[in-house]
């Protein structure tokens, strides 16, 4: 997937037969990493230019992007994939720059809040300084602006660092010079948390069109968490477009609101990631497991391996010793808690690699099988 | 000739290894990463080294270098990188190219054959005849479990043959060619196999035998007998030091009726006294892809193996708690152990027995 070697018919074809891999290109990675790694090909170097604080505990990473990298559309994500101790890690992060600002200086930037439990947040926030390389994925992701045309009048409900989309947004619509009324409702904890402050104030201040309201929960209490008032204060608001970004309750809080008032679903788009959170020490082995390239969903209990489980669905997935020696049986967890039968130990809650016949669920599970 | 454990000695034996794993792997990290990506990048240089010198291979001191480049190249591929890493021992660096289930090396054996009868058959019923078919890779006869016949006479022949082609050999392992001869099973029984091992080794042979000398025209001559010589050097160096690792002289064999219903201890005991270790120094253990750590590999196969030299005093400490043989030895001597193990068991039952009497 995040090979960016495309098949190039002939060269590739060789390539494949004298390095033995269906990536070639980075056969020669481990060494132009040293010599110069913005030259690697088994993902796309980004060379981190600096380092802005947005809050106690977000920052803003700008990004220059090697050669290789293709662009983006406002609302879209890109996997970060850095090395710590040892271990690569994935983490997707949505793009809070305008795709103006890549084309002008080729640049883009991700805004990270450090996820509470959250290692990789917390090693980047603590160890990516200017000069660093890391890795991005090409950009994803469907939480598009409205298509040019016509201006539908837009709602934005976003909350605490589920606004990094709605920056994007925001500007990209400022520049069209959208002419439609466009209201941001963002809810955060104390106006100290406020990410992206100085473009959301620039942009209020200078675009008639936006019109903000920041809530601080914390601060304001109970009147400050999305209500009906907050949504009978935005004229026509059941006819607009909504775009939802935040916390899981946030989310609920406003889908329920929104459908009382019929708006419509093909109105909304919601998006979210946050860092995938660990189960509680003392959850009971078992959980619902979900096959996810079969589309199966069995529940487990008790001690019962993932292997086990696999072949009781009627799955057949590749095994040798189910004694967990010859890792026949390891395949990709891409959600979820197991905990490790030889040794005792929980794996992390995010994706990396397992060995089916010796990880019992601990929780729900989804595995790549 | 197997050591002989209470069950409760058995538990505790795997109380005593599970505990110095557990430690290990626990301590992962930066180290082991930095480690492996090390010797890839020695790999790398090596190889392109090699390829680079051949061609000028006609002075003959280069065509020294570049085949020790290519063949040194060839084998830290195999041994450090490709056979530990398929193993699952950098697994847990979630990096997809030192991914265990998807890593190709530089060999005929594909990736997938070596896994199945490798990390599988050999890893799980290691020295058990009949179910460990590296035991003696089907053409050698190392212990009197199999019964002697005239044809075993002219096994030092077989074994020559062995080492001379290795790479073929254990490319076909997973055909069972003893199994077809004996009718067991057929050969279209094997055809995905088949269309695998010629995938693979075509490959192999069109990147060492075909292009590389085509794209040096003038000189091919010299480029295809230099590729022949590094491939020559890993075959032999690779099935010595994997012949050291079970074929010693006190390496313990076992039968299929022993391992059933086989606790982790017993599991572990197998391995302990199925495995021979020799010594050296630290490129000896490198270049073996520390297989000269073989006890420990075959006690912890997933542990990334420079682990091994650290941890070797504390499983030679276990195995003396225990009463065990810690079979270790210079690398001479225990190939010399070797030698004489084919040799010996080439030889009918009756003159072994007389022969080996009259020695002590
Ligand atoms: S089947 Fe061998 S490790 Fe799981």
């Amino acid at each position: 997937m995040l090979s960016t070697i495309r098949s190039q018919g002939a060269l590739h074809w060789l390539g494949r037969q004298l390095f033995n891999r269906d990536d070639p290109g980075a056969f020669f990675d481990p060494l132009l990493a040293v010599l110069n790694p913005m030259w690697v090909r088994g993902f796309v170097p980004a060379r981190l230019l600096d380092v802005i604080d947005e809050t106690a505990d977000t920052r803003t990473f700008r990004l220059r992007p090697s050669a290789r990298w293709q662009g983006f559309r406002a609302g879209q994500h890109v996997n970060v994939i850095v090395d710590v101790d040892g271990v690569r890690q994935h983490r997707t992060f949505t793009i809070s720059s305008a795709p103006s600002q890549w084309r002008t200086d080729g640049t883009l930037t991700l805004t990270v809040k450090r996820h509470p439990g959250g290692h990789v947040t917390h090693w980047m926030h603590d160890h990516l300084r200017p000069g660093t390389i890391l890795g991005i994925s090409q950009a994803f992701g469907e939480f598009d602006l409205p298509p040019s045309g016509q201006p539908k009048p837009l709602l934005y409900i976003m909350g605490g660092s589920g606004v990094t989309p709605a920056l994007s947004h925001l500007v990209s619509l400022a520049e069209r010079d959208y002419r439609a009324p466009v209201t941001l409702l963002y809810y955060v904890r104390t106006q100290a948390d406020v990410i992206g402050a100085e473009t959301l104030y620039a942009l209020a201040a200078r675009w008639p069109a936006l019109s903000l309201h920041v809530f601080a929960t914390e601060e304001q209490g109970e009147a400050a968490l999305l209500n009906e008032q907050h949504l009978d204060a935005v004229p026509g608001f059941a006819a607009r477009d909504a775009y939802l970004c935040g916390p899981p309750g946030l989310m609920d809080r406003a889908n329920a609101l929104l459908a009382r008032y019929g708006v419509q679903e093909e109105q909304i788009r919601c998006t979210f990631f946050s860092a995938p959170t660990a189960v509680a020490a003392d959850t009971p082995l078992g959980g619902a497991v979900t096959f996810a390239r079969s589309d199966i969903h069995v529940d487990s209990d008790g001690d019962a391996p993932l292997l086990e489980i696999a072949e009781a669905a009627e799955l057949n997935p590749a095994y040798g010793c189910r004694m967990g020696i010859c890792h026949q049986c390891s395949c990709r967890k891409t959600e979820g808690t197991v905990v490790n039968r030889l040794t005792g130990k929980a794996s992390g809650p995010g994706e990396e690699t397992i060995q089916l016949c010796i990880s019992v669920p601990q929780g729900p599970v989804t595995v790549d099988l | 000739m197997t050591t002989q454990l209470t069950q409760s000695q058995l538990d505790d034996l795997a109380r005593d290894l599970d505990a110095i794993r557990d430690e290990v792997r626990a301590d992962l990290g930066e180290r082991d990463a930095r480690y492996i990506r090390r010797i890839i990048r020695l790999h790398r240089t090596l190889e392109i080294g090699g390829r680079v010198l051949m061609p000028f291979g006609f002075i003959p001191p280069v065509f020294v270098a570049g085949v020790a480049s290519l063949g040194v190249a060839k084998i830290i591929e195999n041994m450090e990188i490709g056979h530990n890493v398929m193993h699952g021992q950098y697994d847990w660096m979630n990096d997809p190219s030192l991914h265990s289930q998807t890593y190709e090396w530089d060999t005929v054996c594909t990736g997938d054959s070596w896994r199945q009868t490798h990390n599988y058959e050999h890893h799980t019923y290691t020295n058990v005849i009949g179910k460990d078919r590296d035991y003696g890779y089907a053409v050698l006869r190392l212990s009197d479990d199999e019964k002697w016949k005239p044809w075993h006479l002219l096994q030092f022949i077989n074994y020559l043959m062995l080492t001379v082609f290795f790479q073929w050999g254990v490319g076909l392992h997973e055909l069972e060619s003893e199994r077809i001869r004996r009718r067991e099973i057929k050969l279209s029984d094997k055809k995905a196999f088949l269309r695998d091992f010629f995938r693979k080794g075509g490959r192999q042979a069109f990147k060492d035998y075909v292009f590389f000398p085509a794209l040096t025209f003038p000189v091919f001559p010299i480029v295809l007998a230099g590729n022949v010589c590094a491939n020559l050097v890993r075959n032999l160096w690779s099935s010595t030091v994997i012949f050291c690792g079970h074929f010693t002289e006190d390496a313990e064999t076992f039968s299929e009726a022993s391992i059933e219903n086989e606790s982790r201890g017993q599991w572990y005991l197998r391995q302990l006294t199925g495995s021979s270790n020799f010594t050296g120094g630290k490129w000896v253990h490198i270049l073996s892809g520390h297989l000269s750590h073989q006890i420990e590999h075959h006690v912890f196969p997933d542990i990334p193996a420079h682990r091994y030299r650290e941890i070797a005093p504390r499983v030679e400490a276990v195995c003396r708690k225990y009463g065990l043989k810690y079979n270790t030895g210079s690398f001479g001597k225990q190939y010399w152990t070797v030698l004489k193990r084919i040799a010996h068991y080439s030889l009918p039952d009756r003159v072994r027995v007389k022969l080996e009497a009259q020695a002590v």
